[in-house]
């Protein structure tokens, strides 16, 4: 059967265990050698007897080859001999010298002795110019090519070193002192002090300007970035409890505007990089794993999980948005570093990937050096952080006896009227009941765990980087609900003896099992009435307090934890990058990349879940599904790299060759003989299909860069991309895409360079044009499908139904971007400061022309003249302000004042009526219309809004009464940090703050008005009985309390509905103490940790809401997690 | 851009090597990108097929029309045939057949049908629902129309009985829009540039496009009932055939006060041997003789879709499945001898804690995974007979005698006498009658019959006691969709809303 041939727990367990074994063989292979040699070799040539050294040691030697060649064959015989005695036995005879550092030997000509020996003395001039030999290593003794070795007394650089970290300096001035730079090391001064040979050793430079971003096919350090990029380490991650990356970079990036959509584990989350360019299609990031394209949207299963929440409007053409957010398969502590990129410069080689901005995730690797491992244990506890104040029993009841007195009517009693739906305060409920609801449903106290396991080592050719993972979070429902994920993580690199051919292969797995209920109780728990009877009989059963009738009088909501969605899903990502030196300068690499992610679904909704009345007619159900996505890429590469006089020079030309895939079906059954066997498939009576899924994407770019820095002083960045997409149709298929962008150290310049303030300036500039191609599959074909919700076919035929109206002719949206820097360091770059400004123009906007249903279907797609711009303005400020021997403290902030601005939309009130009612020229395009509400009207107790002239009305018109503008886009939003060290004491506090408006309806939140009742959820906020209409002449909030639904008002709160949901939110705390060094060696710990983590601890907040992030009543708010962590280090 | 200026030594620098580079990576990207474009082609999904070759075969061909069968008895089509969204129910809850149990909540849509309270002028407007899925429909029989009529591949018998199909189909949707709406736009092409404009028809003019489709479609359509292959004959009356369209012909006649035209239509069906009335309790079973056309149901474990929502379980009317009851209107007008409203006939009743709800139980099968005995009707006989005996009292050739002994047909199944009318106006008093008790809860026929014969104010003014409302003639007709008029400058709203 299909189903079982989809569903392959066995091929994903060798997966698996394949994973593991080739992690465990790497570990083998990577133990430190010995020390001791056993050596027997007769008039061998000394390059092999030193890879034989090699084999046995792994130690590395680095020689010349030239060198090596004309040296004498080696006859020896030892054994178990100490590597230097056996060395100096070696090179006794020899015209070469070696010397070892940390793991590398090197090996390089004795100087000779015909050279003159010069003392120092200014008497002695002129010199006799000698040749010089440099090699050039970091202070893992590994070799540094391109290190710029400068005459300090010209100014002039006279050597870059090649191949194995070497240079020759020609006839030099034995006295001369030289200046070894290397981008990202701390330069150093020598004195050749007549030796022919140096070796130079170069640590990593302590500025943040040095450390090495990963871009988009390149590495840069900031110093010479010419693109708007933010980096966040993984350490930063690591300190925040999270389940999802995504969460750990709220409020840290400058330009990344992140939402979490719901409290519930697995959740959807929204990330926006500067700004929403689309007005109706995708505006999602793209991510990179590794290299490879993950997707920012999962597939919709078109069932249940709806309470997962979407992470922003669907993007691939489906009619519904898929739910959760794909990052939740990423685990957030394999995650070495995450780089958003920002502006064309950025992002441009991406094309039509990344017109939002992307988001490069980098996985942990190996470091070359003893095995470490590394267990971290965390454990803690999470809850809903904030509730509303709702009514107790005694203030709601007596809202709705006053609302029957109001309308004159008398309080129905289920004695007499049977009919009487009012359950509340018609005598069928205890009415002496009071329960906090919130407290019941949504108050449980979830269990948060995380045991992480790493194993990390390598030599000089082999490094390797092993994790796995077990991480559970409890729901706060009062029912057993988990989210469980496995992990295993590993990342192997490898390289030829001969340095020239690169290997690595990295791979993630991620086996997530998401137990839910099918429903958020958010919503339900707030809303249901305070004496609404006990969930449960004496007897255990669900209480559904039932009617005289016997039916239900009470929508028990611990009905809805009998309806569970499981979902189980198997994410593998997998990337290798092989790579060969042709040429010292010249490199051909390619990527090879592949990702599987396969969800099953079981929607299980017994009867007994449904009211007792519906029970026979509904019957149990079953709910399958069965989703595969897939995407393999393809990137061959050429790079060439050179240092020339002028400056450095990196050549990039390479081609991406790009297909996903996605397939699901989805499977109804009924009629199970019990409600144990409903996640049986088999066991149904009856198995309907559901509908099926299918989309396949082809992507094709070919692109290149060059980047040229001149004297580092001058960085030039030019970025060039052809794509072809699948999603267009032939005469839109293909689209160029390009960015230049120049920056400029001012800081080198002669009039800045020795001032002791300003230690660095850039002034960067960018302009290029990325495009989107998120408008979903397939969607300028003329398709006719099966339709849904067949499940007998008509005279046992199959039907077919048109799609949609289909445009052949639609094309790309395109997303031009200026973007502008000021990168200035004071103070020896102890103080930071980066000023960013962009402004990005989205034009062709593709968007459903909305036509009348009379055309049979309600839009088409088109590409509208309009033009939506975005611009951001961002500061990140970054301060040591303290840097002692003991105690450090340092602070870093970011603030983005975002702006968003609907430009042009020719004939936006006459060709499309249905975007006058949302768009506005000259406003942001999240604008919100909206009637302004005039509040209560004295004499009668309702509410009044003001028409379109401003006049007061009891029944504003909903479309042209709208007159007033709301922007719910954050005015500014960012983060302060702030990092204490002292002695093995580590101090993080992480502040998120916002300036926005949001909604928060006080007076109907649940599209009741106060007083108004259903007998599902009426409970209103006890705000509401302190300032409401009773007699005329009153001034109230909030109008008169009525049972019924045909009164007045039959509009929406309007403008009175949002309210300011500003927010500054302790969003992380990390406290840790590592016990000194000398306290654990005893126990043969590297290192021994204990720590205490935050997440969303407090918020100060005018907002009346759960939550001023989600906002809304209808999911629950993002969690504060507390946990307890110990790490230990072996 | 402006800011470029700023730094003119940057730019200078830069020029000498750009020049080379760019143009040798344009040399390389467009050598590359040739072979790529072919590379990122993709076939339409597995799961669809393209248009321009749906009508290039038969199988495919057929499949729309079956699909458009298919949705018109499934749940997922919530306006039209089906369920708590069907023309049966919406229209019943608007008329003074069925009564809306209290505990559904205010804000749903069948609330504001019950309580003819559709609202026309906010975004969050009612009335709408059958509209919108009517037009579905009618876009898909006019693409069918133009690209069956332009395909040269199909077998010329399949692609008339097509052809015939998508016609009367057409025809049909637009009998419903126009009852329900008055004028409407006469969308007959699939171009949307020309629909999205179009301003609504008179009444007339969509009845004369009718009329001219189903003429058509007689002309096409088989007269035998055929299977999906379109080729076999099959006892199945799931698939329109010529007595189909002649049956909604003569409803039309009647519906445009041609009587003559109407009885000579449904003379036809009633002379046609293949067709008797059947027992009251086997009149909607699945092919039963009285059957002209059926729709058969698709849902798993369901019979029909009316039968599931009418049909109350033990517990009474709830919110959900089963939100409606029988008015006390239409159980009052029952004559006391007539066997229609004995319980278990096509009256049922439930008693829950003393009160007792009475629905109709025409189809009488709601249990789930039964053995399907039942199809959904949309055309019968007994219909026929109604409509000949109305003609012939407007008019027609077989006058006042011929109207009376169609009529004691229709009673005379019922278990009642001969009729007691004479003439001509106690007659249609008495047949307008008679249709209330036979067709009630049948796609809106009451609702039609008091609004064509001009009774009702009268009618609702009387129903609007039981629903706690006051009626205004306006609400005759329902709201046209706001979002439709904004999207559409030439359309204009009924008046009233």
């Amino acid at each position: 059967m299909q189903f079982t041939a989809l569903y392959t727990p066995k091929l994903l367990a060798m997966k698996l265990t394949a994973i593991l074994l080739l992690g465990a063989c790497l570990t083998t292979s990577a133990r430190t050698a010995s020390q001791t040699i056993t050596l027997k070799a007769s008039r061998q040539p000394l390059e092999k007897v030193l890879q034989d050294i090699t084999r046995q040691t792994g130690y590395e030697f680095l020689y010349h080859p030239g060198d090596v060649k004309q040296a004498s064959p080696v006859t020896i015989e030892v054994s178990n001999l100490q590597l230097t005695q056996a060395l100096d036995l070696i090179f006794r005879d020899q015209p070469l010298r070696y010397e070892i550092s940390n793991r590398t030997i090197v090996v390089s000509p004795k100087v000779p002795v015909n050279q003159p020996l010069v003392t120092t003395g200014a008497d002695l001039a002129p010199l006799v110019n000698i040749d010089v030999t440099i090699t050039v290593l970091n202070t893992d003794g590994q070799p540094l090519e391109g290190a710029t070795i400068i005459n300090k007394q010209t100014s002039k650089a006279i050597g870059i070193t090649g191949l194995q970290g070497r240079t020759v300096l020609k006839a030099i001035d034995p006295n001369v002192i030289l200046e070894v730079s290397f981008t990202g090391y701390m330069s150093q001064e020598i004195k050749i002090n007549n030796r022919g040979s140096l070796i130079v050793r170069l640590t990593v430079s302590t500025s943040e300007l040095d450390e090495v971003q990963i871009g988009a096919y390149s590495k840069i350090t900031k110093r010479f970035q010419t693109g708007n990029v933010t980096t966040v380490k993984g350490e930063d991650i690591a300190k925040q409890p999270v389940g999802n990356p995504l969460l750990a970079l709220e409020g840290q990036v400058a330009g990344l505007f992140v939402t979490q959509n719901t409290g519930v584990a697995g959740g959807g989350v929204t990330v926006r990089i500067e700004g929403q360019n689309s007005i109706r299609n995708g505006n999602d990031p793209l991510y990179v794993i590794d290299g490879v394209p993950y997707s920012s949207q999962l597939v919709s299963t078109g069932m249940g999980g709806g309470i997962l929440g979407n992470s922003g409007a669907a993007n691939n053409g489906q009619t519904s948005g898929g739910v959760g957010s794909p990052l939740s398969y990423i685990n957030p502590s394999d995650i070495d570093r995450i780089e958003v990129l920002k502006d064309a410069d950025a992002t441009a080689i991406y094309g039509s990937l990344a017109a939002n901005g992307a988001i490069l995730i980098t996985t942990k690797r190996g470091k070359s050096g003893l095995t470490k491992i590394d267990i971290n244990v965390q454990q803690g506890w999470e809850q809903v952080a904030h509730k509303l104040d709702m009514m107790n029993t005694q203030q709601y009841l007596s809202m709705r006896r006053e609302a029957f007195r109001n309308d004159n009517l008398a309080i129905p009693s289920i004695v007499t009227t049977p009919t009487s739906t009012d359950y509340d305060i018609n005598g069928l409920w205890d009415s002496t009941r009071n329960t906090d609801w919130q407290k019941v449903l949504i108050g449980n106290t979830g269990q948060y765990s995380n045991v992480n396991l790493g194993i990390s080592g390598g030599n000089s050719l082999v490094q390797f980087n092993i994790g796995g993972t077990y991480h559970k979070e409890n729901s706060v429902f009062p029912s057993d609900f988990s989210d469980q994920k496995l992990g295993a993580h590993f990342s192997v690199n490898s390289q030829s003896a001969n340095k020239k051919f690169n290997m690595q292969l990295t791979g993630n797995y991620l086996a997530d099992n998401n137990q839910l209920p099918t429903t958020d109780l958010t919503n339900v728990a707030i809303f249901t009435p305070p004496d609404a009877p006990p969930l449960y009989n004496t007897d255990g059963t669900v209480n559904w307090a039932p009617r005289p009738s016997g039916n239900a009088s009470f929508s028990n909501p611990v009905a809805l934890y009998l309806q569970t969605y499981q979902s189980k899903t198997n994410n593998l990502l997998c990337n290798s990058i092989l790579s060969y030196h042709l040429l010292p300068e010249l490199e051909v690499r390619s990527s090879f990349g592949y990702t599987h992610m396969q969800t099953n679904i079981i929607q299980e909704l017994p009867f007994n879940s449904q009211r007792p009345e519906n029970q026979a007619s509904v019957g149990s159900i079953g709910q399958y599904a069965y989703n595969t996505a897939e995407t393999w890429i393809i990137e061959p590469q050429i790079s060439y790299k050179k240092n020339i006089k002028l400056g450095r020079l990196d050549v990039l030309i390479g081609a991406t060759i790009n297909q996903q895939g996605y397939n699901g079906q989805q499977f109804t059954g009924q009629g199970y003989v019990s409600n144990l066997v409903l996640g049986d498939i088999n066991s149904a009576a009856t198995v309907t299909k559901a509908g099926a899924y299918y989309y396949l994407y082809k992507y094709n770019a070919a692109f290149g860069r060059i980047n040229f820095i001149r004297s580092d002083k001058y960085v030039f960045d030019f970025t060039l991309r052809q794509d072809v997409s699948s999603r267009f149709g032939p005469s839109a298929q293909k689209h160029n895409f390009g960015s230049g962008a120049i920056g400029w150290i001012f800081s080198q310049e002669k009039f800045v360079k020795n001032s002791k303030f300003l230690s660095f300036g850039k002034i960067r500039i960018s302009y290029g044009t990325t495009g989107s191609d998120q408008v979903g599959d397939y969607s300028f074909l003329n398709l006719y499908a099966a339709p849904n919700g067949i499940g007998v076919p008509y005279q046992g035929a199959g039907g077919l139904a048109p799609r949609g109206l289909s445009n052949p002719y639609i094309a790309w949206e395109e997303n031009k971007k200026l973007s502008t820097g000021l990168n200035l360091g004071f103070l020896k770059d102890r103080i930071l400061l980066d000023i960013n400004y962009s402004i990005n123009s989205c034009s062709n906007q593709l968007l459903p022309l909305m036509l009348p249903a009379i055309t049979g279907f309600g839009s088409i797609n088109e590409n509208f003249p309009a033009t939506v711009q975005n611009t951001s303005l961002e500061f990140v400020l970054n301060t040591s302000n303290i840097k002692g021997k003991s105690f450090d403290w340092s602070t870093n902030v970011n603030l983005t004042m975002p702006r968003n601005k609907l430009v042009s939309f020719p004939n936006l009130s006459l060709a499309s009526a249905a975007y006058s009612s949302t768009l506005v020229i000259g406003q942001p395009v999240s604008i919100i219309k909206a009637i302004h509400f005039l509040g209560v009207n004295p004499a009668t107790g309702l509410y009044m809004a003001a028409d379109i002239h401003g006049n007061p009305t009891f029944t504003p018109n909903g479309v042209t009464d709208k007159t007033v503008l709301i922007n719910t886009l954050p005015t500014f939003y960012g983060g302060f940090g702030n990092k204490f060290t002292y002695k093995g004491f580590q101090l993080d506090l992480f502040f998120q703050f916002v300036k926005q408006i949001g909604y928060f309806n006080l007076f109907a939140p649940n599209s009741y008005y106060a007083g108004q009742f259903s007998s599902v959820a009426s409970n209103q906020m006890t705000g509401v009985a302190n300032s409401h209409w009773q007699k005329p002449g009153d001034i109230a909030s909030f109008e008169r309390y009525t049972t019924s639904f045909s009164i007045p008002p039959a509009f929406p709160p309007g403008d009175a509905g949002y309210a300011d949901a500003s927010y500054i939110r302790l969003k992380n705390l990390s406290f840790s103490y590592t016990l000194p060094a000398k306290w654990i060696s005893g126990l043969h710990m590297e290192n021994f940790r204990v720590y205490i983590q935050a997440q969303n601890l407090f918020t100060i907040t005018k907002y009346k809401g759960l939550d001023p992030e989600n906002q809304g009543v209808n999911s629950l708010p993002p969690l504060r997690v507390v946990t307890l962590g110990l790490q230990i280090g072996l | 851009m402006k800011l470029n200026n700023k730094f003119p030594s940057a730019t200078v620098h830069f020029t000498p090597y750009s020049g080379i580079w760019v143009r040798s990576f344009i040399l390389i990207l467009a050598i590359s990108v040739n072979g790529c474009k072919k590379m990122a082609t993709v076939p339409p999904p597995i799961t669809s097929i393209s248009g321009d070759n749906v009508y290039q075969t038969d199988a495919t061909a057929i499949s729309v029309l079956t699909g458009l069968y298919s949705i018109m008895a499934s749940t997922s089509n919530s306006g039209g045939s089906n369920g708590t969204g069907s023309v049966s129910f919406l229209c019943g809850l608007s008329a003074d057949e069925l009564t809306l149990f209290s505990g559904v909540s205010g804000t749903l849509a069948s609330t504001a049908y019950y309580k003819n309270a559709l609202v026309g002028n906010t975004t969050t407007s009612t009335g709408g629902e059958i509209w919108n899925k009517s037009y579905v429909f009618i876009y898909t029989c006019n693409d069918a129309i133009s690209r069956i009529s332009n395909s040269t591949a199909l077998t010329p018998a399949v692609k008339q009985q097509l052809l015939g199909e998508a016609k009367f189909m057409r025809a049909f949707f637009y009998f419903y829009l126009t009852n329900l709406y008055g004028n409407v736009p006469l969308a007959i092409s699939n171009d949307y540039t020309i629909n999205s404009t179009l301003p609504r028809s008179s009444s007339t003019q969509v009845y004369q496009q009718i009329i001219a489709d189903l003429k058509d479609a007689q002309n096409l359509l088989s007269v035998n009932y055929l299977d999906a292959s379109l080729l076999k004959v099959t006892t199945e009356k799931v698939r329109p055939t010529k007595w189909a369209a002649t049956a909604l012909l003569a409803r039309v006649y009647l519906y445009t006060n041609d009587p003559v035209d109407a009885e000579t239509q449904a003379s036809t069906i009633i002379n046609n041997a293949a067709y008797s009335l059947a027992t009251l309790n086997s009149v909607f079973k699945l092919n039963s003789s009285e059957a002209i056309w059926q729709l058969q149901p698709v849902v798993a474990g369901h019979n029909t879709e009316d039968g599931w929502t009418f049909i109350l379980p033990s517990g009474g009317p709830n919110s959900s499945t089963n939100p409606v009851y029988l008015t006390s209107n239409i159980l009052g007008a029952f004559e006391a001898a007539d066997q229609r409203k004995v319980i278990g006939n096509w009256i049922n009743s439930v008693t829950v804690t003393g009160t007792t709800y009475y629905y109709p139980f025409k189809y009488k099968s709601a249990t789930l995974n039964a053995s399907v005995s039942e199809y959904q009707m949309v055309l019968r006989l007994a219909e026929q007979y109604l409509i000949r005996a109305e003609a012939s009292a407007q008019g027609g050739s077989r006058g006042i005698s011929g109207a009376i002994a169609d009529l004691n047909v229709i009673r005379s199944r019922a278990g009642l006498g001969a009729t007691t009318a004479t003439d001509k106006a106690s007659l249609l008093t008495a047949i307008a009658h008679e249709r209330q008790t036979e067709l009630f809860t049948e796609w809106g026929d009451r609702w039609f019959d008091t609004k064509r014969t001009g009774t009702v104010d009268a009618v609702m003014n009387v129903a609007a006691i039981g629903k706690g409302i006051t009626w205004n003639s306006y609400q005759q007709l329902y709201p046209i969709p706001l979002a439709d008029i904004q999207k559409d400058p030439n359309l204009t709203q009924n008046t009233g809303y």
